[in-house]
């Protein structure tokens, strides 16, 4: 399904960020990236949906009837076609706030819409109508007319989930999405997430073992940009300390610092 | 260095800083023929002058809404049009959307035409188009194409790219991208500065009329030119309301959208 080669990320200062990462996910799985703050989670995720460039190793993705995409290397309407089947939740959710909650969960479908129809009237009663049932297996179904940037975290977290469902896609790519909320709203949050990953794997980046072990169906850990334990979810207190042994301070730099090698808006500006 | 010192220094300083922006003053003040006895008898002058104006000449107002409509309508129609070139303008020249050539090219063109003011550009105009509305309907949407252009910019450099690359992993074009990540989030500042404009275009409005593009700012000048001073005030009456309703109107549709800002 989703198969991460040694992937590999120098910065030009010589900083390895990513050493080698290597894992395979399949249908049915729901695994849960473990590691310190820097340790390569996001970028790992990153790398995945060709949001930032790789040094070395590659990423394939099979999307729908088997077709594969190498997503570290293509571009364009290629690179368009891998991320629409792939659903991405992020840590600060990401909806466009000045938008009403239906359209959020609506943009789900861009990839396979019309790009002219998408201009001029949006979307059809049908896709409204699904979008609407995407918010109802959230419970966010009162919210559809709402202003984006009036909800909660944990509403905005729904939503997010909602848009990726609409999105039908093949794969889910959770970035730390528990992180920012209460833990009452982390386990709401589990809980959705771990039912759709019995329809389509789910890869989610988190800070909490006790999560993982309760929802995952399996752990991969990173320490320093390489994976250090792949496999059952339920750790020791002694390989949890390991993991989150660091070597290089880099808990104090709070993540990792790429420079500006694409631009600020890399889906417009390259494509 | 002890703190007595140090903030003695400062005075110093400050004091040399002061005497210089003084001179430099008085020698501005000298070159301008800055002149307090003028100043004293013109005003006893203006003062005399103004007594001409009245009683206003309420008869002429009649004379005067047909004008104040055009002046009012080269302002409405330029400013959405000029609205509508600076986002696409602002769309080419911002650093987020655009690559550096077109940028660069963009953000040059907006310079200059803002650059030119609005009256070398009616009088360029008028040359070309010779005297009448249109003139001022163009001068005032490359002046507001100008302004905007550059705000507008501005405003979708700063939008939030986290938005636009999470919409962006959905797999969308990049006019998708622009449609419902980067024009949601720079809507509210575009409205706001094109009403602001609108306000501005019919100030504009009115003093171009005075020198070729015809309405309230032509009565104007027409009554100043043949001493009619009686009828000029009810002009100058006429162009102050108009600028006053389209305050009230801009702030209105502005509060409106920020009401909504605030939601978010």
């Amino acid at each position: 399904m989703l198969k991460v080669t040694n992937l590999t990320k120098r910065l030009p200062n010589g900083k390895v960020l990513l050493n080698g990462i290597t894992f395979t996910v399949e249908k049915g799985e729901f695994v849960g990236i473990l590691g310190a703050s820097g340790a390569g989670k996001s970028l790992t995720m990153r790398c995945i949906v060709g949001l930032t460039t790789v040094t070395d190793g590659e990423v394939i993705f099979r999307g729908e009837s088997g077709k594969t995409y190498r997503t570290t290397t293509i571009q364009g309407k290629e690179l368009r076609r891998a991320r629409r089947n792939i659903g991405v939740i992020f840590q600060g959710f990401h909806l466009v706030k000045r938008l009403t909650v239906l359209e959020n969960v609506m943009i789900g479908r861009l990839g396979r819409i019309n790009p002219l129809r998408s201009w001029l009237y949006g979307f059809t009663d049908r896709e409204a109508a699904d979008a609407m049932e995407a918010l109802g297996r959230v419970g966010m179904s009162d919210f559809a007319a709402r202003a984006t940037g009036s909800l909660s975290g944990g509403e905005m977290q729904r939503v997010a989930i909602a848009r990726a469902i609409f999105q039908k896609p093949l794969c889910y790519l959770a970035d730390e999405p528990i992180a920012s909320l209460d833990p009452k709203n982390s386990r709401a949050i589990m809980r959705l997430l771990q039912p759709l990953a019995s329809e389509q794997p789910i890869i989610g980046a988190f800070h909490q073992p006790e999560m993982t072990a309760q929802f995952c169906t399996r752990v991969i850990a990173i320490r320093n940009g390489t994976v250090i334990y792949d496999g059952d979810p339920h750790l020791s207190p002694a390989q949890l300390a390991q993991i989150y042994s660091q070597d290089d301070g880099s808990e104090l730099e709070g993540g990792f610092d790429e420079p500006q090698s694409r631009p600020l808006v890399p889906a417009l500006a390259t494509r | 260095m002890n703190l007595n010192d140090f903030s003695l220094d400062r005075y110093r300083k400050h004091a040399r800083a002061a005497g210089l922006l003084l001179a430099a003053i008085l020698v501005a003040a000298w070159r301008t023929e800055v002149n307090f006895g003028d100043l004293a008898k013109a005003s006893s002058k203006a003062a005399s002058l103004i007594g001409l104006f009245f009683p206003p000449d309420w008869e002429s107002f009649p004379k005067m809404i047909g004008p104040a409509f055009v002046t009012v309508l080269i302002a409405a129609v330029a400013t959405p049009i000029g609205t509508l070139c600076a986002l696409a303008l602002g769309l080419a020249s911002a650093r987020n959307v655009s690559p550096p050539w077109l940028r660069l090219t963009m953000r040059s063109l907006i310079a200059l035409e803002r650059g030119v003011p609005e009256i070398v550009l009616v009088l360029i105009l008028v040359a070309a188009f010779g005297i009448g509305p249109f003139t001022g309907v163009v001068a005032l949407t490359i002046a507001s194409i100008g302004m905007l252009g550059k705000l507008v910019g501005d405003a979708i450099e700063e939008i939030d790219t986290a938005t636009v690359e999470s919409v962006a992993c959905v797999g969308a074009t990049r006019g998708q991208l622009i449609r419902y990540a980067v024009l949601p989030q720079v809507m509210p500042s575009l409205l706001t500065n094109s009403m602001f404009r609108f306000e501005v275009n019919i100030r504009a409005s009115v003093l171009l009329g005075a020198i070729g593009s015809g309405g309230i700012g032509y009565e104007l000048m027409q009554s100043m030119n043949q001493l009619e001073y009686h009828k000029t005030t009810v002009a100058v009456a006429v162009s102050l309301l108009l600028v006053f309703l389209a305050e009230r109107l801009s702030d209105v549709i502005r509060s409106r959208v920020l009401e909504g800002a605030t939601l978010s």
